[in-house]
């Protein structure tokens, strides 16, 4: 079950270059910071580290009362707590950098755990040819979208290792814990709250045998009922600290009618802007419908392997999320090597690399083009958050074909290698 | 006896409507005031003010007050209004002082803003609701845009003018339309407002020609309650025009407006450059201290007085040394003050009144001395503002405000207002204020992050809801003497929707000027004298305001120019476009996951053909069968 057992100074070594690394970019480069900070494809509206709403918090003004603050009240207390940004900016940036190790120590478990191979439903026949968790924190660690997310400071880096604890928590069997780490997700972002249903079968399928509950639909209610829970505590928490409800439409209001139409890399800004006033409702509705209508379908037809569909949806919520970022694509990037095993399986993965590295690229190019040079129009970044979108949703769907034809390859295992069609 | 009855009747009346008016015969006063300023302009200052005592009002008997107006301010339960028409900017640098003090002149756009008399907030926007369309009608202009994103309640900058016996169910509503063109249509219901309606008095000089063609104007309504002491109360209107003409601009004849260079020999020549000879010329400033005639800059001459004007009050002033010599029409008295800067007129009631300002002779010391020795040197303004935006594309950007305090030894405390749009996201983390030292601001710029905290004493903030409401912003603050301060701030373009633009969403948005109301040093808080009018001529102005003025806690009042900030626009032509392509993107990601959740795999071999082959064979097979069938027909 084990991956390959790596030796503890590599694993000091690994984390202590990130850290560096980061650290470096941080206090060297401090430009480089605030540009992050302020680009579109890095900070959006409800994820961006401005000090605008700590300043109100820490005046005792209502920083909800207003429509520049779109985040949860908990970060609040959290950012106040620590040393004044203005005078003791490492504090900051070690709180950023620690979360990103975790993210990666979480990442690392998932890997060490062979779920992506094996789960308890289905054994793939390659699971054999995989990377070790040190590779695969590694490449999170490195990737320059997770490293431009850490040093613009985006508040999604909290979602982002949420969601990797609750995945870990779920697959070395601690249930609970897996709820308590997806209620903060929820909390933060709201969108994770999707990925309960995925999450709750990984959880019942790695149960520790001793304290399992067989009843697949006692499980499922315990569960919700424990996010419910969770999640519960944690308003009546933003209620005591902010002093009213007037968070909920500023931070969950804000991403259902996507009243900030602040430029991002997703495919809703643009649309939102030029549609009818007379449709918008409608279409907001069809949108966060269509988002949701992914979970069951992809929960349904890959059952035996929960894992798989946490990772596809968490890609097709960085292409169709309302306010996407980079730092949503780098969360599924991390999970993509999990599943090194099919990459063998899949079809496009030139084309794919291609499109995401024309679109990375062109992006905040087209972007200076509209904003400062001015010599292009919006147009120019919609096409390319069109083609990074359409880049992404390859990736997704090319992945989803390798996975299911390695299942499919169990049922006819003469078939490895030999071409396939789809009826 | 019928005829006996009436006459009675209409006897008793005119004892009961028109005694009151014969005890005080100053219900109704008008006045020119012209005041020569550097550089060839002319500041001309109407003031028009009419009393009506409050129970008469409540009663409908409108007298000289316009009952257009009345009768909105009844139905909108408002009980102070201001009301100001602007246009172009005050040039402090080089006209020093504005007129009134600043309080009688709004930003450029209109402005408003009333203390409406309601028991909640939401009855207060109801009233003002009705007040904004109302009055919208009657002056001709936007006011109905005033909406929810533009009104805002002050905290700190505005004070009420008028004796108001309770102030705990007033409310106070400011709103600002920066974009509204002040035009010639705005003028003419200003003008139907007076008593004389603009036929007689001095209101004849007022032509939209020239108004509009100012470098800078401003018009004014103010109406408020006030309570003599020993009296009853009256309810006050009071009109005010200020212009500032450029005096060459407006000697241009209509017939031939187009400014055309003089020929050679007609040019006035600097003869004390060492190079000046016949073929070389230094053109000498002959702009200043032109002769004019009030025919010649407005076009025709004042016809007469309004006969409702108080007599004692002079009609025209001019606030010229009295050394100056200036030429009225025939039956004029001249009054010139003690103070020896200002002469006053008094007009015979039906005679055309025509006056010319000589160029000052060569023999006259004063002229001799600098060219504008000729004039009254304008008074130094309290504080120099000036504001504008910092930071490049469309973004984010910053507000830099630039305070002068001139004064060598004293202080200057300060309201500091703006009201800014919605889509303008301020970060107040951001804002500071810096000292520099030295009155113009010198080199050595000390920036001093500690001492933002002592210039800024007091902040109040209501931050923008999209849509819904703009920012505002208050700030007290202290400049010191001979000091230059440089408040910044921070903030972010949003990008709207696409119906959210204006026609020229290219131009930009206009931003609200920033008001900034100087505090009155020995009177912090609301008080019930009054300063002098900086453009008041001598004793008249001063009675102008006297029994009515008000109380005024600001010292002087000045306003910054409006900003255009350009916000980054989506292509407006691409409505259908956007949605079939995101449309589209949608669908091949969806078409793409479904297309391999629902079918199965099996090898290229197997299963049922598809595909066009399959097309291709069914369609050969038919073909085959119908001519297999002709076949056997035939057969």
């Amino acid at each position: 079950m084990d991956g390959t057992k790596v030796a503890p100074g590599r694993t000091a070594g690994l984390y202590a270059g990130a850290a560096v690394l980061r650290l470096a970019i941080f206090t060297l480069l401090p430009g480089l910071a605030n540009l992050l900070t302020g680009r579109v494809e890095v900070s959006t509206p409800v994820t961006s580290f401005k000090r605008q709403g700590l300043f109100l918090y820490n005046r005792n003004v209502s920083p909800y009362d207003g429509g520049v603050y779109h985040q949860a009240p908990l970060f609040l207390p959290l950012f106040s707590l620590l040393p004044s940004f203005s005078s003791f900016p490492i504090f900051t940036y070690l709180l950023y950098i620690v979360v990103d190790l975790l993210s990666a120590s979480a990442l690392w478990r998932i890997a060490d755990s062979g779920e992506a191979g094996s789960s308890a439903l289905f054994t793939s026949p390659r699971r054999e040819k995989r990377w070790s968790g040190f590779g695969i924190a590694a490449l999170f660690l490195f990737n320059p979208f997770t490293v431009a997310t850490c040093i613009g400071r985006s508040t999604s880096v909290f979602t982002t290792c949420a969601i990797l604890h609750a995945i870990a928590k779920a697959v070395s069997g601690a249930p609970f814990g897996a709820m308590v780490a997806l209620s903060f997700a929820s909390y933060l972002s709201m969108y994770p709250l999707l990925l309960l249903p995925p999450l709750i079968l990984l959880c019942y399928d790695r149960q520790c045998p001793e304290r399992a509950i067989n009843s697949g639909f006692r499980f499922a209610a315990t569960c919700v009922a424990t996010v419910a829970g969770v999640l519960a505590v944690l308003f009546q928490l933003s209620y005591f600290i902010t002093g009213s409800w007037e968070f909920l439409p500023s931070t969950y209001g804000v991403q259902l009618t996507l009243s900030d139409l602040t430029p991002n890399v997703g495919l809703w800004w643009y649309f939102f802007i030029e549609m009818f006033d007379s449709f918008r409702s409608f279409f907001l509705a069809v949108f966060w419908l269509h988002l949701s209508s992914y979970v069951g379908g992809l929960t349904l037809r890959i059952r035996r392997q929960p894992l798989v569909v946490l990772t596809l949806l968490l890609g097709i919520f960085a292409i169709f999320k309302p306010y996407p970022s980079i730092s949503d694509t780098s969360l599924f990037l991390a999970m993509v090597p999990l599943y090194r095993h099919v990459f063998p399986l899949m079809r496009y993965t030139f084309v794919i690399a291609a499109v995401i590295l024309y679109a990375a690229f062109l992006g905040p190019a087209f972007y200076h083009l509209w904003i400062y040079a001015g010599s292009g129009n919006a147009n120019f970044f919609y096409a390319i958050t069109l083609v990074w979108g359409l880049g992404q949703s390859l990736l997704v769907c090319d992945l989803m074909f390798a996975v299911l034809r390695d299942e499919w390859e169990v049922e006819r295992p003469e078939m490895v290698g030999k071409e396939i069609r789809q009826i | 006896m019928r005829q006996f009855l009436s006459l009675f009747w209409l006897s008793f009346l005119s004892l009961v409507f028109f005694s009151p008016s014969a005890a005080s015969a100053a219900d109704y006063h008008e006045q020119l005031v012209l005041r020569p300023l550097p550089q060839s302009a002319l500041l001309a200052s109407f003031n028009f003010r009419s009393n009506t005592t409050v129970s008469e009002f409540e009663k409908g008997n409108f007298r000289f007050f316009p009952r257009s107006l009345g009768q909105i301010l009844q139905h909108a339960g408002t009980r102070e209004l201001h009301l100001r028409f602007g246009l172009g900017r005050w040039d402090a640098e080089s006209w020093g002082a504005r007129p009134w003090d600043g309080a009688r002149e709004g930003g450029t756009g209109v402005e408003l803003w009333a203390w409406l008399e309601a028991d909640t907030d939401e009855e207060a926007d109801r009233k003002w609701l009705t007040l904004t369309n109302a009055l919208s009608g009657l002056f001709c202009a936007s006011l109905n845009f005033i909406d929810g994103t533009r009104t805002t309640r002050p905290v700190m900058s505005f004070q009420p003018e008028g004796d108001h016996a309770t102030v705990s169910n007033l409310h106070l509503l400011y709103g600002v339309l920066p974009h509204e063109v002040v035009c010639t249509e705005n003028l003419t219901p200003f003008l139907k407002l007076l008593p004389c309606k603009g036929k007689v008095g001095i209101a004849t000089l007022l032509d939209g020609h020239k108004l509009f063609d100012a470098s800078w104007q401003s018009m004014a309504i103010d109406i408020r309650p006030v309570c003599p002491a020993d009296g009853e109360c009256v309810l006050q209107i009071e009109q005010t025009i200020d212009m500032v003409l450029d005096i060459e601009r407006s000697k241009r004849p209509r017939g031939n407006p187009i400014p055309r260079p003089p020929p050679g020999h007609e040019l006035p020549c600097d003869t004390s450059k060492p190079y000046h000879s016949h073929d070389t010329c230094f053109p000498a400033d002959h702009t200043a201290n032109q002769d004019w005639s009030l025919s010649q800059i407005f076009g025709k001459p004042m016809k007469g007085t309004c006969p409702l004007t108080d007599p004692t009050v002079p009609p025209v002033c001019i606030h010229v040394p009295d050394t100056r010599s200036v030429f009225v029409s025939e039956g004029v008295r001249e009054n010139k003050s003690a103070s020896g800067a200002s002469r006053c007129f008094e007009i015979p009631p039906s005679a055309d009144f025509d006056m010319v300002l000589p160029r000052p002779s060569e023999s006259d010391p004063a002229a001799n001395q600098t060219p504008d020795s000729a004039i009254v040197p304008p008074e130094t303004p309290l504080l120099y503002a000036e504001r504008s935006f910092t930071g490049h594309g469309q973004e984010r950007g910053g507000v830099q405000t630039i305070l002068r305090n001139p004064s060598p030894d004293a202080a200057v405390e300060f309201i500091y207002m703006e009201s800014l749009p919605w889509f303008m996201r301020i970060y107040l983390h951001t804002m500071e204020a810096r000292v520099v030292a030295g009155a113009g601001g010198s080199a050595h710029a000390r920036a001093r992050p500690d001492e933002s905290s002592s210039l800024i004493q007091q902040v109040f903030y209501r931050p923008a809801v999209d849509r819904a409401r703009g920012t505002q912003l208050e700030v007290r603050m202290r400049v010191p003497p001979a000091a230059t301060v440089f408040l910044t701030y921070d903030f972010e373009k949003s990008i709207l929707r696409y119906t959210e633009y204006p026609p020229d969403a290219n131009r930009g948005f206009d931003v609200a000027a920033a008001v900034i109301t100087i505090l009155d040093p020995d009177h912090p808080g609301p008080r019930s004298d009054q300063g002098s009018p900086a453009a008041g001529a001598g004793t008249s102005s001063s009675s102008s305001r006297g029994s009515g003025g008000g109380r005024r806690f600001a010292a002087y009042t000045l306003r910054t120019t409006t900003l255009l900030c350009s916000l980054p626009t989506p292509d407006f032509s691409m409505p259908y476009n956007v949605i079939i392509f995101t449309s589209t993107a949608i669908a091949l990601a969806f078409g793409g996951v479904f297309n391999i959740l629902v079918r199965r795999f099996v090898a290229a071999d197997e299963g049922p053909e598809a595909g066009l082959a399959v097309l291709v064979g069914r369609l050969k097979g038919r073909l085959l069968r119908g001519a297999g069938q002709a076949v056997k027909g035939k057969s």
